[in-house]
């Protein structure tokens, strides 16, 4: 079996990716993409960890699925703004769009 | 058989009185002012009931007698509404009773036709009821209340004409003098309380005579009270407000401010003699205040010309011989001489108010000759003159001699700058007497309108002045033994042990040839043709004549105190308030989140890079401070 600390290791990555996408990137399916990524590092370490430390519970599997469900909605949500912003400013840049600010 | 056990009728039937009037006044024939005089008469009759009562117990273990019922009740606590009955309350109260009396009848006839007419009475039965419950009070609680109740009705009658604006500044003056005072003796008696655990008057004295209380906790309490006598009685440096009392109707300056409350002082003083007499030097202390007093009240009185104002000074002077009496433990000399003063005193304000009532004037200058057109006014008026000069025969004669025998053992100065006193006085009361009455008018119109005054007015004069004649002879054992009584007044009214009057002729003489010098002297310098030689004699020293005529500048020495002491602090104050509280702790806050405000919202810029690094870098410092307190 795989030992803990290399899949640690590997969500690391993971994450630190996610993040360098986020900051970035500049178009907003990009960055959603990223935040995807850095949902997928933390499922990883939650099944991870469940895995090794509770082996006879489901714990980590359970709060991966809450994850993936909770990302599912969310994504569903950002892509429908994204769309709206996009057909009314034809753009998904996300430097351009700030008008929501002091 | 109606006693001693009576005595709380006293004050609760002036104080039914009061209350009626309070209610139902304006619906009552005349204003209900023969309901003041009705309750005041049946207190005097009752009086009488009581004093034979007192006088058939009188003997070596009397000591009084106290009635009353429990107010409160707190544990072990009890606080009563008690009256003490004793021969120093009677002589106090008889002087209370009669002069209220007379000045209600009195007041019939010079208030007629006031607006406020039934006012008027409404107030006087409230004071003769609180000034019963002051002089009966068995506790010191339930005196300090009856104190401020003759207070406030002080102020209410010194403001009576209060569209006046001197009316009501005066009565404003006298509450906050007296205030300062008032605040003395309720310390002083919390002080007591604290220590003995009881109001009660001979309870207190007792531990004070008895050692249970320590001579420097003693002194204190006891300056404290003090200082409540001297605002009361206006001794010097609280002696301001008086004068200006006279702002008020006559008949209330005859009662409050002559006769009876401003005497409260002398009667407290008197009431805690004995625990006085434990500390030594406090008695020396009250001479002093009251030699003050005495004298420069005298010397300021030769040199008024209002004439209400000439005998509010007078009533000063005399404040200070009784304080004097007081510090020299002349408990029967000072009691006997407030007995005499309150008649003479209160006759003198009462003519005083007679002439007013006649020619409308109160400047002497605008007065003289008016013994033609008021004989009943100026007899009695003379008397009162000769009783307050202390000649033989009339009653302030004898009350002097009493104090100054009391006074001269062991206090050989205080004796002589009280026959100055006496000098200065047969002074103020001849020019007084003399301007008023002799020599030619000096107002012709108002001396044609002048007319004597109705019955009414003129009976309570007649009856003060067989008063004034009558109530000094009391002094002497064969007259008191006459009346039902022991003996004389020192058989009645002591501290340890009775004295019988022994008449000193050397005592006499002195004093009477003071009194009498001044008086003819005085008499010189106006007869016939009114005050020029007076006024050249005044010439021989304007600055001197200036100093007197404005009372030592006192007035304007404390108007310049609060000028700059008071107003300064104020001004300070005032300073600290609009640039430190307002400007710099409320504005300034507002100022300082505003400005924060302005600045810092910028980082809101609506990019959402800008969100996401702050949000990762917030994490990563959080993480950080984390693990490093972990670790």
């Amino acid at each position: 079996m795989i030992p803990l600390d290399q899949v640690l290791v590997f969500s690391g990555i993971l994450f630190a990716l996610g993040v360098y996408g986020v900051l970035t990137r500049r178009n907003a399916i990009a960055i959603l993409m990223s935040v995807e990524l850095m949902l997928t590092a933390v499922n990883t370490n939650f099944i991870a960890f469940g895995v090794f430390h509770r082996p006879s519970l489901a714990v980590g599997l359970v709060f991966a699925v809450f994850v993936i469900t909770v990302a599912a909605a969310e994504v569903g949500l950002a892509l429908a703004i994204i769309l709206r912003i996009y057909r009314q400013r034809t753009t998904a840049n996300v430097d351009e769009v700030d008008i929501l600010k002091w | 058989m109606v006693g001693m056990n009576a005595a709380w009728l006293l004050p609760a039937i002036p104080a039914g009185a009061f209350a009626l009037l309070l209610l139902v006044r304006n619906f009552l024939p005349r204003k209900g002012d023969w309901v003041a005089i009705g309750a005041v008469t049946a207190s005097f009759v009752l009086f009488f009931f009581v004093l034979h009562d007192l006088m058939t117990r009188l003997g070596p273990n009397f000591h009084g007698v106290s009635t009353g019922f429990t107010w409160l009740k707190i544990d072990n606590f009890v606080l009563r509404v008690g009256f003490f009955t004793d021969p120093i309350a009677i002589v106090m109260l008889a002087a209370v009773l009669v002069v209220s009396l007379m000045v209600h009848v009195y007041s019939t006839g010079y208030m007629h036709g006031d607006s406020r007419y039934g006012w008027f009475f409404t107030v006087l039965a409230l004071f003769t009821a609180a000034m019963s419950t002051l002089v009966l009070a068995d506790n010191l609680l339930l005196l300090y209340v009856a104190w401020e109740l003759v207070g406030i009705c002080s102020f209410l009658l010194i403001g009576f004409w209060w569209e006046r604006q001197s009316a009501a500044e005066a009565a404003k003056k006298a509450f906050v003098t007296t205030r300062v005072g008032d605040v003395g003796l309720l310390i002083g008696v919390i002080l007591l309380w604290k220590k003995v655990g009881t109001f009660d008057i001979q309870t207190v004295l007792h531990a004070a005579t008895s050692g249970q209380i320590g001579h420097t906790y003693l002194t204190v309490a006891l300056l404290f009270m003090l200082l409540g006598a001297m605002g009361k009685s206006a001794q010097f440096p609280f002696h301001v407000w008086l004068p200006d009392a006279m702002e008020g109707p006559t008949p209330v300056s005859a009662l409050i401010h002559a006769a009876t409350m401003v005497v409260a002082g002398i009667y407290l003083l008197a009431r805690m003699l004995p625990a006085y007499m434990v500390i030594t030097g406090l008695g020396t202390l009250i001479m002093v205040i009251g030699m003050i007093t005495a004298i420069g009240a005298a010397v300021i009185a030769c040199a008024q010309t209002d004439i209400k104002r000439i005998i509010a000074y007078s009533t000063l002077s005399n404040l200070g011989f009784m304080f004097v009496a007081m510090g020299a433990h002349a408990l029967t000399g000072g009691m006997f001489h407030l007995l005499t003063h309150a008649f003479f005193k209160a006759l003198l304000f009462l003519g005083a108010g007679s002439v007013i009532h006649a020619v409308e004037t109160q400047e002497v200058g605008d007065l003289g000759g008016l013994w033609r057109k008021m004989p009943i006014t100026m007899g009695t008026f003379v008397i009162a003159c000769l009783a307050n000069a202390g000649l033989p025969v009339f009653s302030g004669f004898f009350s002097k001699d009493l104090v100054l025998e009391g006074v001269m053992h062991g206090n050989t100065p205080y004796y002589v700058a009280l026959l100055a006193w006496v000098f200065l006085s047969g002074i103020y009361t001849a020019r007084l007497f003399m301007l008023t009455f002799f020599g030619p008018s000096r107002d012709h119109h108002r001396y044609e309108h002048a007319h004597e005054s109705p019955p009414n007015m003129t009976l309570p004069l007649v009856v003060l002045a067989v008063l004034t004649l009558l109530a000094g002879w009391l002094a002497l054992d064969s007259v008191g033994r006459a009346l039902g009584f022991p003996g004389g007044v020192g058989e009645f009214v002591f501290v340890h042990e009775p004295e019988a009057y022994r008449f000193s002729f050397t005592v006499a003489f002195a004093a009477t040839s003071a009194g009498l010098l001044g008086v003819l002297a005085t008499m010189y310098l106006y007869w016939g043709g009114g005050p020029e030689r007076a006024r050249r004699f005044a010439d021989y020293s304007p600055d001197v004549y200036a100093l007197i005529r404005n009372k030592f500048y006192v007035d304007e020495l404390y108007q310049a105190g609060i000028n700059y002491g008071v107003l300064g602090l104020s001004h300070a104050v005032a300073w600290f308030d609009r640039y430190v509280v307002n400007d710099t702790g409320v504005n300034g806050t507002a100022q300082l989140t505003g400005w924060l405000g302005y600045r810092l919202k910028f980082l809101q810029n609506g990019k959402l890079p800008t969100y996401a690094l702050a949000m990762i870098v917030g994490v990563l410092v959080m993480a950080i401070v984390a693990l490093s307190m972990h670790s």
